[in-house]
């Protein structure tokens, strides 16, 4: 298999299988992050100061350290520590263990936005809500929720993004991701050996996706730009 | 005689050691309207938000239409149904409008009244064809309020004294028994002040139960049946504006109706 | 809404510490190892024998199914049968492969993996069943230049990080760059970033030369000789189950059989 026109196919078909678990793991990490990011900066803005002192510890451990390192630690202290392999060995407990680490480090990162978006949400909205009678979570679901959406488009864009790029570094629990996809073929794999193009072609890949999202976001931006916070 | 529909009595109230309000006591007559005046910083605006339930007050009790809704001897904790229903017996237009950005005029008003009839719904206590009502209601509200044509606008498309309609038309609808004003004007370009206090004016004349804070004193004069003259947390005087205004009691109120005509 | 949220992140917070550190029964290929299990005993009661490779030929490679063959993988294979338990492959990072053994996600290394002193400290390692040996390679044209380590000298080498290649270069105070893999080191000579590489002679032979992706490379000098084993975790009695496997499968000619399929029959300890 030397010529490009034959290994085209081959590397093709593995990138794919690889990007289908970047891609697996981005969801998830989203849909798992976005929901308990949100209960996270409630803890953190919490009045009962226990709680929220634990809550910011925990965000500025998970913040302030490697994901890198949150990924060797989750998938192997069990084993190593308490003598208990809790992922198992193969490709599926190691996807989830690469997607609990993701869910609490970017839900983390998306708490601190969202208490942002929700402390930049004027006081005077809130009151209004509580003179025409609405409950606390109605004033928040119906008032100031969308606004505070709107604020944070920007910067969860930035981190959606950074995320898109940061799902290859769960290659250090060997999760089979694209660029280890790629990588594969610099060392040889499936008949092909020594090849770097694979690897520089994931690329690709990162970009189209990183294009789709941005213009998907600025749509949401669009979309919500008929009114002014 | 007419009843009695606000009564507030001995409130008092301070943040950390600023004592905002010194044992207040005042009542005021369903349809009639007072205003009270006084320099920034002499809690006129804390007493209108205690009134209002945004702030709680240390001590003292206010009574709106026979119900209690605030004593500070009040051990027992209120149901959320309470809380809600004492709430409702007041209702407060911002000095800074406080329109909610994202909702259409339509909505701005409709969208309280919505969520307690969907409740309601829920509970049995309403039926759905009242959601309708609403609807209707509203438009109603908007045009008297001249901005029938307005309806889907969004508030940042609207000039601050059509904000400021908009608010008016959106405490209305909840039919509350006082309606505070927080300096409705004091945000407003003074030449569209007028607009807003027209509609304040009409709203006096059909009869509502009024209480507002403001600066403007040819609209105070005017409007009120009462005229509260507050300075450092105390009642200085009271009485019709003609009282008030033309035969000023104290060197206080003196200097500072001296004050506001310069300006 | 307030006390709502701050019970359920209460709760979420502890279900995490639950998954991060309770039993989970149910996980693919985990169960718990009792206290006073033997290591056999905990993988036969698991059913499967978790193999850790990388992709490595001729030794654990896939085939056009993506099924995974070699010469190490077919032996894995055959001991899995012995012990009647099943066999998975898992492909590890090789810098991780003691983490990987401890942590008991897998239960063996079984890749070409030389016995280099790092390795017997920190494994359970299996007698020897292959000879290997660290080869140096170069540019075909002029290669005749290099026909002793002393000739090397003045060559910059590119070698695996920590691999036995990385000691041989130490030794002989060769001027290297430590890189990510063996198959690195080729491309670093192939873009001419690097003059020479040191290798395993197994890879060497399947991979450099006449017929292969780098024709225009091939190596000369052999620095040493080694061998490889197979690695358990550190106090595990399947070390000797496996020694004693190989020692059967030597003379049944399992050995010989699975060795002239994958062309590794010289580099046999017998």
């Amino acid at each position: 298999m030397n010529s490009f026109a034959e290994q085209f196919p081959v590397v093709f078909s593995a990138l794919n299988t690889g990007f289908l678990q970047t891609l697996k793991l981005f969801v998830v990490t989203l849909v798992g992050a976005i929901p308990l990011g949100l209960i996270i900066s409630f803890g953190s803005m919490s009045r009962f100061k226990p709680l929220s002192a634990a809550v910011k510890t925990v965000v500025w451990v998970v913040r302030g350290s490697p994901l890198m390192i949150q990924l060797l630690i989750i998938y192997y202290f069990p084993g190593l520590v308490f003598n208990n392999p809790v992922w198992g060995g193969g490709e599926n407990g190691r996807f989830i263990a690469a997607c609990v680490a993701f869910i609490v480090n970017y839900a983390c990162y998306f708490s601190e936005i969202y208490r942002g978006g929700i402390q930049d949400v004027p006081v005077g909205q809130q009151e209004a809500g509580i003179v025409l009678g609405m409950s606390r979570s109605q004033i928040f679901f119906k008032v100031t929720l969308l606004q505070m959406i709107k604020r944070i488009v920007p910067p969860m864009s930035n981190e959606i993004i950074t995320l898109v790029k940061d799902t290859s570094l769960a290659r250090i629990i060997a999760l089979q991701e694209i660029i280890w996809a790629g990588q594969a073929f610099l060392k040889g794999s499936q008949g092909i050996s020594g090849q770097i193009w694979p690897l520089f072609f994931t690329a690709v890949y990162y970009l189209a996706f990183s294009g789709i999202l941005t213009l998907l976001f600025s749509a949401v931006e669009k979309k919500l730009s008929y009114f002014k916070v | 005689m007419s009843e009695t529909i606000l009564q507030v009595s001995g409130l008092s109230k301070s943040f950390a050691d600023n004592k905002v309000l010194k044992d207040i006591s005042l009542s005021l007559e369903e349809g009639s309207v007072m205003s009270i005046i006084g320099s920034s910083g002499s809690g006129k605006t804390t007493l209108l938000r205690c009134i209002t339930g945004l702030e709680t007050a240390d001590r003292g009790t206010i009574t709106v239409a026979g119900e209690r809704v605030f004593d500070s001897e009040r051990t027992q904790k209120l149901t959320r149904e309470q809380k809600r229903h004492y709430q409702l017996l007041t209702g407060l237009v911002f000095q800074n409008f406080n329109l909610f950005p994202q909702y259409s005029v339509l909505k701005n008003v409709t969208l309280a009244k919505e969520l307690l009839l969907k409740e309601q719904i829920k509970q049995g206590k309403a039926q759905k064809d009242e959601l309708e009502e609403v609807e209707k209601q509203a438009k109603e509200l908007i045009s008297s309020v001249g901005l029938a044509d307005k309806l889907a606008s969004y508030p940042c498309e609207l000039s601050g004294g059509q904000q400021q309609r908009v608010a008016i038309a959106r405490a209305l609808i909840l039919s509350p028994k006082v309606l505070c004003f927080d300096e409705p004007t004091s945000a407003l370009d003074p030449e569209i002040t007028g607009e807003v206090l027209n509609v304040i004016s009409s709203l006096a004349s059909e009869g509502r139960t009024m209480l507002i804070v403001t600066h403007e004193m040819g609209f105070a004069k005017e409007v009120s049946d009462t005229v509260l003259f507050m300075d450092s947390g105390v009642i200085a005087e009271e009485g019709t504006p003609k009282e008030v205004f033309e035969n000023p009691k104290s060197e206080r109120l003196k200097s500072f109706l001296n004050s506001t005509l310069k300006v | 809404m307030k006390k709502f949220l701050a019970v359920l992140m209460a709760l979420v917070l502890i279900a995490v510490c639950f998954a991060g550190c309770g039993s989970n029964e149910n996980a693919e290929g985990s169960t718990k190892p009792a206290a006073d299990q033997t290591d056999s005993e905990y993988i036969k009661a698991k059913g499967t024998l978790l193999v850790g490779i990388t992709d490595f030929e001729p030794m654990d490679y896939k085939d056009a199914d993506g099924n995974w063959i070699g010469f190490d993988a077919d032996m894995a294979k055959a001991f899995a049968e012995t012990l009647g338990v099943k066999v998975e492959f898992v492909e590890i990072d090789w810098d991780n492969k003691v983490l990987e053994l401890d942590g008991k996600s897998i239960d063996c290394v079984w890749n070409g993996m030389t016995l280099t002193d790092e390795v017997k400290e920190a494994m359970s390692c299996s007698q020897a069943y292959c000879n290997n040996a660290q080869v140096v390679i170069v540019k075909a044209d002029g290669a005749d230049k290099y026909k002793t380590a002393e000739d090397c000298k003045q060559l910059k080498f590119a070698v695996e990080a920590g691999s036995a290649g990385e000691n041989m270069a130490k030794e002989n105070g060769f001027d290297y760059t430590p890189v990510k893999d063996q198959a690195t080191t080729l491309m670093e000579i192939k873009s001419g970033t690097c003059d020479a590489a040191i290798i395993d002679s197994l890879m060497a032979a399947a991979m450099v030369g006449e017929g292969t992706n780098y024709a225009d490379l091939t190596y000369t000098v052999s620095l040493n000789s080694e061998e490889y084993g197979v690695g358990f975790r550190k106090g595990s009695d399947v070390t000797e189950l496996f020694n004693a496997f190989l020692a059967k499968a030597k003379t049944d000619g399992t050995v010989d059989t699975i060795a002239e399929k994958y062309g590794v029959s010289a580099a046999l300890i017998k």
